[in-house]
Protein backbone atom coordinates (compact mmCIF):
# COMPACT_ATOMS: atom_id res chain seq x y z
CA UNK A 1 0.00 0.00 0.00
CA UNK A 2 2.21 2.98 -1.05
CA UNK A 3 -0.23 5.67 -1.70
CA UNK A 4 -1.22 5.73 2.19
CA UNK A 5 -2.62 9.24 2.01
CA UNK A 6 -4.79 8.29 -0.98
CA UNK A 7 -5.83 5.83 1.14
CA UNK A 8 -6.69 7.94 3.88
CA UNK A 9 -8.52 9.95 2.08
CA UNK A 10 -10.45 8.11 -0.41
CA UNK A 11 -14.48 7.54 0.41
CA UNK A 12 -15.62 4.01 1.39
CA UNK A 13 -16.81 2.74 -1.98
CA UNK A 14 -13.44 3.64 -3.62
CA UNK A 15 -11.71 2.00 -0.58
CA UNK A 16 -13.94 -0.98 -1.20
CA UNK A 17 -13.53 -1.34 -5.10
CA UNK A 18 -9.89 -0.83 -4.47
CA UNK A 19 -9.63 -3.87 -1.94
CA UNK A 20 -10.54 -6.32 -4.81
CA UNK A 21 -7.34 -6.30 -5.77
CA UNK A 22 -5.34 -5.42 -2.59
CA UNK A 23 -7.45 -6.82 0.02
CA UNK A 24 -5.07 -5.10 2.63
CA UNK A 25 -6.81 -2.18 2.20
CA UNK A 26 -9.66 -3.05 3.85
CA UNK A 27 -8.15 -2.96 6.90
CA UNK A 28 -8.70 1.05 6.19
CA UNK A 29 -12.51 0.71 6.67
CA UNK A 30 -12.17 -1.68 9.74
CA UNK A 31 -9.92 1.54 11.08
CA UNK A 32 -12.47 4.11 9.90
CA UNK A 33 -15.80 2.47 11.08
CA UNK A 34 -15.13 0.00 13.65
CA UNK A 35 -14.69 2.74 16.90
CA UNK A 36 -18.38 3.47 16.45
CA UNK A 37 -19.85 0.53 14.86
CA UNK A 38 -18.51 -1.13 18.59
CA UNK A 39 -19.84 1.48 20.52
CA UNK A 40 -23.34 1.03 18.68
CA UNK A 41 -23.51 -3.13 19.31
CA UNK A 42 -21.99 -2.53 22.83
CA UNK A 43 -24.75 -0.16 24.15
CA UNK A 44 -26.85 -2.85 22.43
CA UNK A 45 -25.76 -5.96 23.39
CA UNK A 46 -22.56 -5.28 26.05
CA UNK A 47 -19.16 -5.31 25.50
CA UNK A 48 -18.09 -9.40 25.69
CA UNK A 49 -20.30 -9.73 22.53
CA UNK A 50 -19.52 -6.52 20.61
CA UNK A 51 -16.18 -7.44 20.15
CA UNK A 52 -17.41 -10.90 18.39
CA UNK A 53 -20.26 -8.82 16.43
CA UNK A 54 -17.80 -6.25 14.95
CA UNK A 55 -15.05 -9.18 13.98
CA UNK A 56 -18.42 -11.02 12.12
CA UNK A 57 -18.94 -8.01 10.83
CA UNK A 58 -16.22 -7.00 9.19
CA UNK A 59 -15.45 -10.47 7.99
CA UNK A 60 -18.87 -10.57 6.23
CA UNK A 61 -18.59 -7.50 4.33
CA UNK A 62 -15.28 -8.38 3.10
CA UNK A 63 -16.21 -11.92 1.94
CA UNK A 64 -19.07 -9.46 0.38
CA UNK A 65 -17.13 -6.54 -1.23
CA UNK A 66 -17.61 -7.75 -4.48
CA UNK A 67 -21.24 -6.62 -4.28
CA UNK A 68 -21.12 -3.57 -2.69
CA UNK A 69 -22.84 -1.00 -4.77
CA UNK A 70 -19.94 1.73 -5.35
CA UNK A 71 -22.65 4.64 -6.23
CA UNK A 72 -22.84 4.69 -2.39
CA UNK A 73 -19.70 6.29 -0.92
CA UNK A 74 -20.40 5.76 2.93
CA UNK A 75 -20.05 2.15 3.75
CA UNK A 76 -21.78 2.82 7.10
CA UNK A 77 -25.53 1.81 6.12
CA UNK A 78 -24.25 -1.67 4.35
CA UNK A 79 -21.68 -2.17 7.90
CA UNK A 80 -24.45 -1.29 10.74
CA UNK A 81 -27.21 -3.22 8.32
CA UNK A 82 -24.58 -6.45 8.41
CA UNK A 83 -24.06 -6.01 12.55
CA UNK A 84 -27.88 -5.63 12.66
CA UNK A 85 -28.15 -8.92 11.30
CA UNK A 86 -25.81 -10.60 13.71
CA UNK A 87 -27.41 -8.32 16.66
CA UNK A 88 -30.85 -9.93 15.59
CA UNK A 89 -28.82 -13.65 16.18
CA UNK A 90 -27.90 -12.62 19.92
CA UNK A 91 -30.91 -11.21 20.78
CA UNK A 92 -31.68 -13.05 24.08
CA UNK A 93 -28.09 -11.07 24.61
CA UNK A 94 -30.13 -7.80 24.29
CA UNK A 95 -33.20 -8.34 25.91
CA UNK A 96 -31.32 -9.73 28.86
CA UNK A 97 -28.65 -6.85 28.84
CA UNK A 98 -31.94 -4.07 29.49
CA UNK A 99 -33.16 -6.88 32.10
CA UNK A 100 -29.89 -6.53 33.86
CA UNK A 101 -30.05 -2.43 33.52
CA UNK A 102 -33.38 -2.71 35.29
CA UNK A 103 -32.15 -4.66 37.88
CA UNK A 104 -28.99 -3.12 38.81
CA UNK A 105 -28.89 0.55 36.70
CA UNK A 106 -25.61 -0.37 35.70
CA UNK A 107 -24.47 -0.77 32.04
CA UNK A 108 -21.39 -3.06 31.72
CA UNK A 109 -20.09 -0.71 28.89
CA UNK A 110 -20.30 2.64 30.65
CA UNK A 111 -17.71 4.27 31.86
CA UNK A 112 -18.90 5.05 35.36
CA UNK A 113 -19.57 8.87 36.40
CA UNK A 114 -18.91 10.47 33.27
CA UNK A 115 -20.32 13.63 32.80
CA UNK A 116 -22.61 13.63 35.52
CA UNK A 117 -22.07 14.41 39.48
CA UNK A 118 -21.15 11.27 41.61
CA UNK A 119 -24.47 12.14 43.26
CA UNK A 120 -26.79 12.29 40.22
CA UNK A 121 -26.80 9.56 38.00
CA UNK A 122 -28.72 9.06 34.91
CA UNK A 123 -30.94 5.89 36.15
CA UNK A 124 -33.64 7.97 36.54
CA UNK A 125 -33.50 8.53 32.69
CA UNK A 126 -32.50 5.21 31.55
CA UNK A 127 -34.72 3.08 33.56
CA UNK A 128 -37.89 3.73 32.04
CA UNK A 129 -36.24 3.22 28.26
CA UNK A 130 -34.97 0.05 28.47
CA UNK A 131 -38.33 -1.14 30.33
CA UNK A 132 -39.59 0.63 26.89
CA UNK A 133 -36.86 -1.08 24.62
CA UNK A 134 -37.57 -4.41 25.79
CA UNK A 135 -41.12 -4.55 25.19
CA UNK A 136 -40.49 -3.51 21.45
CA UNK A 137 -40.37 -5.91 18.81
CA UNK A 138 -36.82 -6.87 17.05
CA UNK A 139 -37.72 -5.15 13.68
CA UNK A 140 -38.71 -2.12 15.46
CA UNK A 141 -36.07 -1.51 17.33
CA UNK A 142 -33.61 -2.11 14.87
CA UNK A 143 -34.96 0.92 13.39
CA UNK A 144 -35.55 3.00 15.80
CA UNK A 145 -31.89 2.55 17.39
CA UNK A 146 -30.01 3.26 14.11
CA UNK A 147 -31.98 6.38 13.67
CA UNK A 148 -31.14 7.14 17.52
CA UNK A 149 -27.86 5.59 18.56
CA UNK A 150 -26.34 5.18 14.76
CA UNK A 151 -27.23 8.48 13.84
CA UNK A 152 -28.69 7.11 10.40
CA UNK A 153 -30.73 8.82 8.05
CA UNK A 154 -34.36 7.45 7.06
CA UNK A 155 -32.62 6.46 3.95
CA UNK A 156 -29.56 4.98 5.42
CA UNK A 157 -31.67 2.66 7.53
CA UNK A 158 -33.89 1.65 4.32
CA UNK A 159 -30.62 0.69 2.63
CA UNK A 160 -29.24 -0.71 5.98
CA UNK A 161 -31.58 -2.99 6.37
CA UNK A 162 -32.85 -3.50 2.73
CA UNK A 163 -36.51 -2.21 3.08
CA UNK A 164 -38.60 0.56 1.74
CA UNK A 165 -37.96 4.09 3.14
CA UNK A 166 -41.99 3.98 3.45
CA UNK A 167 -41.54 0.61 6.09
CA UNK A 168 -38.65 2.46 8.15
CA UNK A 169 -40.99 5.67 8.74
CA UNK A 170 -43.77 3.57 9.42
CA UNK A 171 -41.62 1.04 11.94
CA UNK A 172 -40.08 4.55 13.30
CA UNK A 173 -43.63 5.74 13.89
CA UNK A 174 -44.78 2.39 15.69
CA UNK A 175 -41.51 2.42 18.13
CA UNK A 176 -41.82 5.97 18.93
CA UNK A 177 -45.76 5.50 19.97
CA UNK A 178 -44.83 2.33 21.79
CA UNK A 179 -42.24 4.15 23.65
CA UNK A 180 -44.57 6.93 24.34
CA UNK A 181 -47.26 4.79 26.05
CA UNK A 182 -44.64 3.12 27.59
CA UNK A 183 -42.45 6.06 29.33
CA UNK A 184 -44.29 8.96 32.09
CA UNK A 185 -45.69 11.53 30.71
CA UNK A 186 -43.88 14.26 29.10
CA UNK A 187 -40.47 12.03 28.90
CA UNK A 188 -40.74 11.00 25.28
CA UNK A 189 -40.04 14.32 23.28
CA UNK B 1 -36.34 10.67 21.11
CA UNK B 2 -33.48 13.26 22.57
CA UNK B 3 -33.66 11.23 26.11
CA UNK B 4 -33.08 7.75 23.78
CA UNK B 5 -30.05 9.04 22.22
CA UNK B 6 -28.74 10.32 24.92
CA UNK B 7 -29.07 7.06 26.49
CA UNK B 8 -25.86 5.24 27.82
CA UNK B 9 -23.75 7.53 25.65
CA UNK B 10 -20.79 7.09 28.33
CA UNK B 11 -20.22 3.73 26.70
CA UNK B 12 -17.14 5.02 24.72
CA UNK B 13 -16.23 4.65 21.19
CA UNK B 14 -13.58 1.62 21.06
CA UNK B 15 -10.04 1.64 21.45
CA UNK B 16 -7.66 0.59 19.67
CA UNK B 17 -7.02 -2.01 22.41
CA UNK B 18 -10.82 -2.97 22.11
CA UNK B 19 -10.55 -3.76 18.70
CA UNK B 20 -6.97 -5.37 18.69
CA UNK B 21 -8.69 -8.99 18.95
CA UNK B 22 -11.31 -8.11 16.18
CA UNK B 23 -8.84 -6.58 13.77
CA UNK B 24 -6.41 -9.57 14.01
CA UNK B 25 -9.45 -12.21 13.06
CA UNK B 26 -10.26 -9.90 9.99
CA UNK B 27 -6.71 -9.40 8.84
CA UNK B 28 -6.55 -13.36 9.67
CA UNK B 29 -9.52 -13.89 7.79
CA UNK B 30 -8.17 -11.43 4.37
CA UNK B 31 -5.21 -13.22 4.54
CA UNK B 32 -7.19 -16.82 4.28
CA UNK B 33 -9.05 -15.98 1.07
CA UNK B 34 -7.63 -14.98 -2.27
CA UNK B 35 -8.12 -11.59 -3.94
CA UNK B 36 -11.47 -12.16 -5.71
CA UNK B 37 -9.77 -10.60 -8.82
CA UNK B 38 -6.65 -12.90 -9.84
CA UNK B 39 -5.66 -10.58 -13.00
CA UNK B 40 -2.71 -9.00 -10.74
CA UNK B 41 -1.72 -12.69 -8.85
CA UNK B 42 -0.74 -10.13 -6.00
CA UNK B 43 0.11 -13.05 -2.96
CA UNK B 44 -1.12 -10.88 0.09
CA UNK B 45 1.75 -11.19 2.93
CA UNK B 46 1.86 -11.07 6.26
CA UNK B 47 4.30 -8.26 6.09
CA UNK B 48 1.99 -6.10 3.53
CA UNK B 49 -0.58 -6.88 6.20
CA UNK B 50 1.25 -5.45 9.12
CA UNK B 51 2.17 -2.55 7.35
CA UNK B 52 -1.07 -1.87 6.20
CA UNK B 53 -2.22 -1.91 10.15
CA UNK B 54 0.84 0.20 11.18
CA UNK B 55 -0.01 2.64 8.27
CA UNK B 56 -3.95 3.22 9.29
CA UNK B 57 -2.99 3.21 13.43
CA UNK B 58 -0.44 5.67 13.27
CA UNK B 59 -3.54 7.78 11.18
CA UNK B 60 -5.70 7.18 14.22
CA UNK B 61 -3.32 8.11 16.86
CA UNK B 62 -1.30 10.95 15.35
CA UNK B 63 -2.37 13.13 17.63
CA UNK B 64 -1.50 11.61 20.29
CA UNK B 65 2.40 10.87 19.89
CA UNK B 66 3.29 13.67 17.51
CA UNK B 67 5.82 15.23 19.82
CA UNK B 68 7.47 11.97 20.34
CA UNK B 69 6.29 9.80 22.98
CA UNK B 70 2.74 9.57 24.91
CA UNK B 71 2.53 13.15 27.03
CA UNK B 72 0.24 13.34 30.14
CA UNK B 73 -2.02 14.99 28.38
CA UNK B 74 -3.03 17.01 24.97
CA UNK B 75 -5.27 19.55 24.01
CA UNK B 76 -6.52 19.83 20.45
CA UNK B 77 -8.67 22.23 18.93
CA UNK B 78 -11.02 20.48 16.04
CA UNK B 79 -11.96 21.74 12.64
CA UNK B 80 -15.48 21.63 14.26
CA UNK B 81 -15.24 24.25 17.07
CA UNK B 82 -14.78 21.58 19.72
CA UNK B 83 -11.88 20.69 21.83
CA UNK B 84 -10.98 17.41 22.64
CA UNK B 85 -9.04 16.40 25.69
CA UNK B 86 -7.09 13.21 25.81
CA UNK B 87 -5.86 12.53 29.42
CA UNK B 88 -3.28 9.85 29.86
CA UNK B 89 -1.90 10.35 32.95
CA UNK B 90 -3.54 11.91 35.95
CA UNK B 91 -0.41 14.84 36.19
CA UNK B 92 0.23 18.63 35.96
CA UNK B 93 -3.18 19.88 36.00
CA UNK B 94 -1.83 23.57 36.15
CA UNK B 95 -0.61 22.56 32.29
CA UNK B 96 -4.03 21.06 30.86
CA UNK B 97 -5.45 24.40 31.93
CA UNK B 98 -3.30 26.73 30.88
CA UNK B 99 -3.63 25.07 27.58
CA UNK B 100 -7.58 24.67 27.89
CA UNK B 101 -7.17 28.78 28.40
CA UNK B 102 -4.99 28.81 25.04
CA UNK B 103 -7.55 26.96 23.39
CA UNK B 104 -10.44 29.58 24.67
CA UNK B 105 -11.38 28.07 27.54
CA UNK B 106 -11.61 29.49 31.29
CA UNK B 107 -11.46 26.36 33.24
CA UNK B 108 -10.53 24.68 36.50
CA UNK B 109 -8.86 21.21 36.72
CA UNK B 110 -8.50 18.33 39.64
CA UNK B 111 -7.06 15.61 39.67
CA UNK B 112 -8.08 13.36 43.02
CA UNK B 113 -6.95 10.47 44.43
CA UNK B 114 -9.39 7.41 44.84
CA UNK B 115 -11.95 7.44 46.74
CA UNK B 116 -11.87 11.50 47.26
CA UNK B 117 -13.92 13.61 46.38
CA UNK B 118 -13.24 18.07 46.05
CA UNK B 119 -15.03 19.42 49.11
CA UNK B 120 -18.87 20.71 48.49
CA UNK B 121 -19.44 24.35 47.37
CA UNK B 122 -16.35 25.34 45.72
CA UNK B 123 -18.87 27.56 43.26
CA UNK B 124 -21.86 28.51 42.31
CA UNK B 125 -23.19 26.47 39.46
CA UNK B 126 -24.51 28.26 35.90
CA UNK B 127 -27.08 25.61 36.48
CA UNK B 128 -28.82 23.52 38.96
CA UNK B 129 -26.32 20.34 37.93
CA UNK B 130 -23.49 21.49 40.56
CA UNK B 131 -24.75 19.91 44.02
CA UNK B 132 -27.55 18.23 42.66
CA UNK B 133 -27.65 15.42 45.08
CA UNK B 134 -30.98 16.40 46.15
CA UNK B 135 -32.95 16.85 43.03
CA UNK B 136 -35.75 14.54 42.32
CA UNK B 137 -36.15 12.01 39.59
CA UNK B 138 -38.32 14.06 37.46
CA UNK B 139 -35.86 17.32 37.83
CA UNK B 140 -32.98 14.90 36.62
CA UNK B 141 -34.47 13.43 33.65
CA UNK B 142 -34.95 17.28 32.43
CA UNK B 143 -31.46 18.19 33.76
CA UNK B 144 -29.58 15.47 31.26
CA UNK B 145 -30.90 17.80 28.21
CA UNK B 146 -31.47 21.08 29.61
CA UNK B 147 -28.46 21.65 31.64
CA UNK B 148 -25.61 23.15 29.81
CA UNK B 149 -23.18 21.69 31.90
CA UNK B 150 -23.65 18.14 30.94
CA UNK B 151 -23.68 19.73 27.26
CA UNK B 152 -20.36 21.36 27.51
CA UNK B 153 -18.52 18.15 28.52
CA UNK B 154 -18.53 14.87 27.16
CA UNK B 155 -16.89 11.66 27.73
CA UNK B 156 -15.99 10.08 24.20
CA UNK B 157 -13.43 7.75 24.88
CA UNK B 158 -11.88 5.63 27.85
CA UNK B 159 -9.38 8.67 28.31
CA UNK B 160 -11.44 11.78 26.15
CA UNK B 161 -13.40 14.09 26.24
CA UNK B 162 -14.64 16.21 24.36
CA UNK B 163 -15.37 20.64 24.94
CA UNK B 164 -17.98 22.10 23.42
CA UNK B 165 -17.63 25.77 24.02
CA UNK B 166 -20.97 26.85 21.93
CA UNK B 167 -22.33 25.93 25.81
CA UNK B 168 -20.21 28.24 27.63
CA UNK B 169 -21.01 31.49 27.68
CA UNK B 170 -18.62 34.56 28.29
CA UNK B 171 -17.57 35.24 31.84
CA UNK B 172 -18.17 30.92 32.67
CA UNK B 173 -15.35 28.72 34.43
CA UNK B 174 -15.71 24.99 33.02
CA UNK B 175 -15.08 22.87 36.64
CA UNK B 176 -12.94 19.52 35.57
CA UNK B 177 -12.93 17.19 38.90
CA UNK B 178 -11.02 14.04 37.55
CA UNK B 179 -10.74 10.99 40.17
CA UNK B 180 -8.32 8.59 39.79
CA UNK B 181 -10.48 5.42 39.30
CA UNK B 182 -7.71 2.42 39.26
CA UNK B 183 -8.73 0.66 36.75
CA UNK B 184 -6.64 0.67 33.48
CA UNK B 185 -9.74 0.43 31.17
CA UNK B 186 -11.49 3.35 33.25
CA UNK B 187 -8.96 5.46 34.60
CA UNK B 188 -10.55 8.32 35.83
CA UNK B 189 -13.75 9.35 36.57
CA UNK B 190 -15.13 12.93 35.46
CA UNK B 191 -17.30 15.39 36.95
CA UNK B 192 -17.68 18.12 35.18
CA UNK B 193 -19.89 21.82 35.88
CA UNK B 194 -20.01 25.37 34.99
CA UNK B 195 -19.84 27.81 37.38
CA UNK B 196 -21.37 31.15 37.09
CA UNK B 197 -20.17 34.12 35.58
CA UNK B 198 -18.31 36.28 38.42
CA UNK B 199 -18.28 32.86 40.74
CA UNK B 200 -14.99 32.10 41.89
CA UNK B 201 -14.06 28.83 42.00
CA UNK B 202 -12.23 27.98 45.15
CA UNK B 203 -9.44 25.48 45.72
CA UNK B 204 -9.83 22.34 45.59
CA UNK B 205 -10.34 20.85 49.23
CA UNK B 206 -10.23 16.46 49.15
CA UNK B 207 -12.74 14.58 50.56
CA UNK B 208 -13.45 11.19 51.67
CA UNK B 209 -16.08 9.66 49.35
CA UNK B 210 -17.38 5.99 49.39
CA UNK B 211 -17.81 6.02 45.31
Amino acid sequence: MTTTREVVAADDATLIERSLHEPEVFAVLFDRHAPLLHRYVTRRLGPSDAEDVVADTFLAAFQNRGDYDRGRPDARPWLYGIASNMIGKRRRAETSLYRAYLRSGMHPGEIPGAQVEDGVNTLAVNRPLARALLRLNRADRDVLLLVAWAGLSYQEVADALAIPPGTVASRLNRARNQMRQDLPEGDWQ
Amino acid sequence: MNALTGMWQNVPAASRDDLAGARRRLLDGMQARPALTTSRRRVVTAPRLLVAAGVAAAAVTAPLVAGGGTPAYAVTENPDGTITVALNEMRDPEGLRADLLTAGVTADVSFLAPHTRCADSRFEGADPSYGSRGHTEAQLRKGVEQWRSFAATQVVDVREIRIRPEFIRPGETLVLEFRDNQDARRPWRLGAWLAKAGSPVKPCTPVADAG
